[in-house]
């Protein structure tokens, strides 16, 4: 997996804004819906698109750290931060009666998916590591 | 290349032996993966001068400051770093597992995951080490670099 670094940043937020809203505008086209909500729901991408990689960026930093308690703490600072924008928003212009619980769902699935992927990616990475040495082990008997 | 071996009965010591008309690439390849294998290392072990084959080493590691190398029934100490260690012996399969320790990759019997994402190497003499997560990626890539040079 590449490094999110500082000088990669930018493109990686840009790349993945463009997936994210060409994917929302396809889907749309397909179900035959009209967003109300079209600006809002663009700059949220945005937000999306800027904090996946913000968090990502500084796992690498913290891997002397046990990695239970970064998730955690990650997760932790991805919802306030979530919360945060929804209650600037809703003081701002207003927003739905069940906006801040529709948000943390939107943060949580793709966090517990992609938490979920890393974890089965590294133990099938182990899994083939041990099928090398018991290999090695094969030739030297 | 051919490949023969032969039991001789009541034979002192095994000696490997190697026949050519001419070195070329696929020749000095096994010369040096065999001299690497073959190499040896010097260092003190209750205070006595000893030798040991590298082949030997469990995993090597640094403790303030100080080199040792692991083996089946001794600690050896040396006054190299590991960083020249992995120079001179990263091709007979030792690799870095964290910042202060090298282990041999022949002598891993399994390695297990855990829900920090760190990787516990049990050896075959039934020692357990921690790979940091940070070596993790290095750790896998070499591995099968040595399964890749092994099936050469």
């Amino acid at each position: 997996m590449k490094l999110i670094t500082r000088k990669n940043f930018l493109s990686i937020v840009c790349i993945s804004f463009t997936f994210m809203v060409t994917g929302k505008l396809i889907f749309e086209r397909l179900i035959g819906h009209t967003d109300r909500y079209y600006t809002e729901n663009i700059l949220l991408c945005l937000g999306f698109c800027i904090m996946i990689p913000a968090v990502l960026s500084v796992h690498y930093y913290l891997q002397r750290f046990p990695l239970l308690p970064v998730l955690i703490v990650q997760y932790l600072a991805v919802a306030a931060v979530t919360l945060g924008i929804v209650a600037a928003v809703d003081s701002a212009t207003g927003t739905d009666t069940n906006a801040y619980r529709d948000m943390i769902v939107s943060v949580t699935i793709p966090y517990v998916a992609g938490a979920v992927l890393y974890y089965a990616a590294f133990f099938r990475q182990v899994k083939k590591a041990n099928a090398v040495l018991a290999e090695l082990s094969a030739e030297l008997s | 290349m051919r490949f023969i071996k032969t039991k001789e009965e009541g034979l002192g010591e095994n000696y490997l032996e190697l026949h050519y008309n001419e070195v070329d690439n696929e020749t000095r390849e096994y010369i040096f993966r065999i001299e690497g294998s073959l190499a040896t290392i010097e260092g003190t072990c209750d205070d006595m001068r000893v030798t040991v084959p590298v082949t030997d080493v469990l995993y090597f590691e640094s403790v303030d400051r100080r080199t040792f190398a692991y083996t089946e029934d001794r600690t050896v100490e040396f006054r190299e770093p590991l960083k020249d260690l992995l120079d001179r012996f990263g091709d007979t399969g030792f690799i870095r597992i964290s910042k202060s320790a090298i282990v041999n990759v022949y002598k891993v019997d399994h390695l297990q995951g855990d829900l920090n994402m760190r990787v516990l190497i049990f050896l075959k003499n039934g020692e357990k080490l921690v790979m940091n997560r940070g070596y993790r990626k290095e750790f896998f890539a070499q591995l099968e670099k040595i399964r890749g040079k092994n099936k050469a």
